[in-house]
């Protein structure tokens, strides 16, 4: 069904953190996965039901980059929220996550975001410590570990934002 | 034994059954002879139960074994080894393969997986195939080729001859002379205007997006096209646009406004706030930018504000979609002229061309009846003047040196001898309007005899007994004039130019020649004397007064049948003694009775003129008394003119 109210939101995050997967899975996709690599993003939908109203998440999957200096910035324009996402088993993708939402901050401003801690089934690998997280949560940030593969904590974060960014 | 030749085959591979195949044997061929003794015992017993022989005691090597072996499997052995043989020669084991692979694939060929595994093979030997020797592929496809050629060709042509046919259709329409009218008016070419309104096209799509998120505002869709989630498609479309914005420098506040994959169209017409984006298949003409461009201004200038805030609720916009329909309406509808009525129109504009062109016709005739009757006119106008021209030449005097019409205007020029007849009056005479004639003439002086006879005639003007005539080269004058006159023309005939006619005055006689001149020198040798200051004569000389007398009147007889006017005159003089005016008079007086004497005579006074000459004449110039005397006279001077 295509809701009245929509939102712009960007999945962002390091190089793959299995963004493209999540998006894959739990989303209405239409444009192939060529677009990543040829026009640089890659525009997926998300209807998320809330209590009183459903809204249209339109997804940009920006492709991948561990460089974020070589992020199109011109895509975040109008987002009304974004979705970090990292890789539980690289610590390294929380860095560039962290790094991501400082430039987007500097550049667009506070908006409502949230950080997905992917790949949680490979719970023997994780190496992102809890207290790291508890840290970030601290400070405000809104993080949920999820697993593109089994599907746990996706839909619970796009309703988050959802709720975030409608309200 | 045979489980341990067949068992590995379950191998997975075709590949590896071969190679297992082809592994030389681990073990020198041959049975296990203890087993074999072991199994020959109990059956030895259970044959003979008291068969006491222990297997134990059979030899390693025993030749009975190995002929019971051959015995009881020797052929199998055989056909192993046949077998084997074959699977270790390539060449007859691919003889062997190739008997039955025809069948394994028809066997196979329903299983899809034949098809994946031989896909990249073919493939392969395809592009292979092409780079040895492309015309291999193109004999094989030709048969297929050709014809979608011919096809694709074929619906090109009747789609040009639609187009034509659309083009002629509407040539003599009512909406072609309006579209002609349309091309005249804005100075495009008629097909222009035609493609214009016969181009085939529709607006599949508009979607209505706020350009900074990138979010549908308001989306509508023809009825029969198909696309994917629009919402989608708008954010990837400003996307794209922001990709190309990005990549290439200098499209800053451009993005992309026309994107064309094969016969879909994406124009985009960029608002402040919000953009138009349309998707058109075929080909729309270039006034569809400005359509669109007007619908999204209006739309902005309609909900200016509420697209300024737009945050992604498009609830608001649903009566947008009435403009987003104006726009998807848009398109070039299928002609309707299946339900065509009579074709009245072309039907009156027939009548009116047949209307014209009977009249036209009807001119035409007339004009040509004009038009030969004018041939005919003109005709005999150049008939007319060929004949002026040819009597003008003719004429002596006259040289034509041109002579011809030109610009409806007839021209004539050349030299004419001033006595030659005048061009003008025979052109009169010819009947042609002397202002359709340009002529210039100069004047020359002609030697045809008759204009030098014309000349003398003026310049020596003969006595009425002169006569003047061509004869041949000459002129000849012929009759009687006086001695002066034939003097003068003498000289004028010595005067005419060479080459041309002379003057002949052998036939004219002097007329003071012959019996007129006789009598004149008669009366011209008479004097009357006069004695010292007396004006009558002298005593005495009544006898020459007579002579005198009778020879005067034969002088007057004689001229007049001579038709010659003769005059004498007589003049008195006097000696040069006394006063001059005196003796004037004195002579007069003398002249004056001599006049009345032969009046009295008989003579004609008019015949007789006097003067006085008074001394002024002497006869002698001697101062003595008979010189003096002498000069005392009357004398008489004889004058013949022709009659005037």
């Amino acid at each position: 069904m295509t809701a009245t109210l929509q939102k712009k939101i960007c999945m962002l995050g390091a190089f793959s953190v299995g963004k493209t997967s999540l998006v894959k899975r739990f989303v209405e996709s239409v444009f192939s996965e060529t677009y990543l690599t040829t026009v640089g993003v890659k525009i997926d939908k998300k209807t998320v039901d809330l209590s009183n109203l459903t809204v249209s998440l339109i997804l940009w999957d920006l492709a991948g980059e561990d460089d974020i200096s070589s992020l199109r910035m011109s895509y975040l324009r109008g987002s009304a929220g974004y979705v970090l996402v990292a890789d539980g088993t690289r610590p390294s993708t929380l860095e560039v996550a962290m790094s991501l939402r400082r430039r987007v901050e500097t550049d667009f401003g506070p908006l409502p975001f949230v950080l997905l801690l992917n790949k949680n089934d490979l719970r023997e690998e994780w190496a992102v410590r809890d207290e790291e997280v508890q840290d970030l949560q601290q400070s405000g940030w809104w993080v949920r570990s999820t697993s593109a593969r089994t599907g746990e904590g996706v839909d619970d974060a796009f309703g988050t934002l959802a709720e975030r960014v409608v309200r | 034994m045979g489980a341990q030749l067949i068992g590995p085959a379950v191998s997975t591979s075709a590949a590896a059954t071969l190679e297992w195949l082809f592994r030389p044997l681990s073990r020198e061929p041959g049975i296990d002879r203890e087993a074999l003794a072991g199994l020959l015992v109990e059956l030895a017993r259970n044959v003979e139960p008291q068969f006491g022989a222990e297997p134990n005691g059979v030899r390693p090597i025993d030749p009975r074994l190995e002929q019971l072996r051959n015995l009881l499997v020797g052929r199998e052995i055989e056909v192993l080894s046949r077998l084997r043989k074959v699977l270790e020669d390539p060449e007859q084991l691919a003889i062997a393969v190739g008997r039955v692979l025809p069948a394994a694939v028809a066997q196979v060929s329903s299983d899809a997986r034949l098809g994946e595994v031989l896909a990249p093979t073919l493939e392969k030997a395809t592009q292979s195939s092409i780079r040895s020797d492309p015309r291999t592929l193109l004999n094989i496809l030709y048969p297929l080729i050709v014809p979608a050629i011919r096809k694709s060709i074929g619906e090109t042509i009747d789609e040009t001859f639609q187009s034509l046919n659309e083009s002629l259709k509407h040539s003599l329409t009512w909406r072609g002379l309006k579209w002609r009218w349309e091309a005249w008016r804005t100075g495009v070419s008629f097909a222009e205007v035609v493609l214009k309104h016969t181009l085939v096209y529709q607006v599949e799509h508009v979607f209505l997006i706020h350009r900074h998120t990138g979010l549908l505002i308001s989306h509508v869709a023809a009825a029969n096209a198909v696309g994917q989630d629009p919402q989608l498609v708008s954010s990837m479309l400003v996307a794209i646009q922001d990709f190309v914005r990005d990549s290439f420098s200098g499209a800053d506040q451009q993005g992309l406004d026309t994107a064309r994959l094969g016969d879909l169209l994406l124009w985009s017409e960029p608002g402040p706030f919000a953009m138009l984006v349309a998707v058109i298949r075929g080909n729309p003409p270039e006034g569809l930018h400005e359509t669109l461009r007007d619908v999204l201004s209006r739309i902005h200038d309609e909900r200016r504000h509420a697209l300024e805030s737009f945050d992604g609720d498009s609830s608001g916009f649903a009566d947008l979609e009435a403009n987003l329909r104006e726009c998807v309406a848009l398109g070039q509808r299928a002609q309707i002229s299946a339900k065509r009525g009579f074709p009245w129109f072309v039907a009156l504009v027939g009548l009116v061309l047949l209307a014209l062109g009977g009249l036209g016709g009807w001119r035409w005739w007339q004009n040509e009846q004009a038009w030969e009757h004018a041939q005919q006119l003109e005709a005999g106008k150049r008939r007319t003047w060929d004949g002026y021209v040819a009597q003008l030449r003719a004429e002596p005097g006259i040289v034509i040196t041109e002579a011809e019409q030109r610009d409806g205007k007839f021209v004539i020029s050349g030299l004419r001898d001033p006595l030659a007849i005048d061009p003008q009056l025979l052109l009169h005479q010819a009947g042609i309007d002397p202002t359709s004639v340009a002529s210039l003439w100069k004047s020359y002086q002609g030697l045809e005899p008759t204009f030098v006879l014309v000349r003398l005639q003026r310049s020596l003007d003969p006595p009425p007994s002169v006569t003047l005539e061509v004869e041949g080269d000459r002129i000849v004058a012929r009759g009687s004039a006086a001695s002066t006159w034939i003097d003068r023309a003498r000289v004028a005939g010595r005067r005419l130019p060479a080459g041309g006619p002379s003057l002949d005055l052998s036939h004219v006689h002097d007329i003071n020649e012959g019996a007129i001149g006789k009598l004149s020198e008669a009366i011209q040798s008479h004097e009357i004397h006069f004695n010292f200051n007396q004006s009558l004569p002298t005593v005495g000389q009544d006898a020459i007064l007579d002579q005198l007398a009778k020879e005067l009147t034969d002088l007057e007889s004689l001229a007049s049948r001579l038709r010659l006017t003769a005059r004498v005159m007589l003049t008195g003089h006097s000696d040069d003694a006394g006063n001059g005016t005196f003796n004037l008079s004195l002579s007069l007086a003398r002249a004056e009775a001599v006049r009345a004497l032969l009046k009295k005579r008989g003579v004609d006074p008019d015949l007789l003129a006097v003067r006085g000459a008074g001394q002024l004449e002497p006869l002698e110039t001697a101062s003595s008394e008979a010189a003096r005397s002498a000069n005392r006279r009357v004398s008489f001077k004889v004058g013949i003119e022709e009659q005037q």
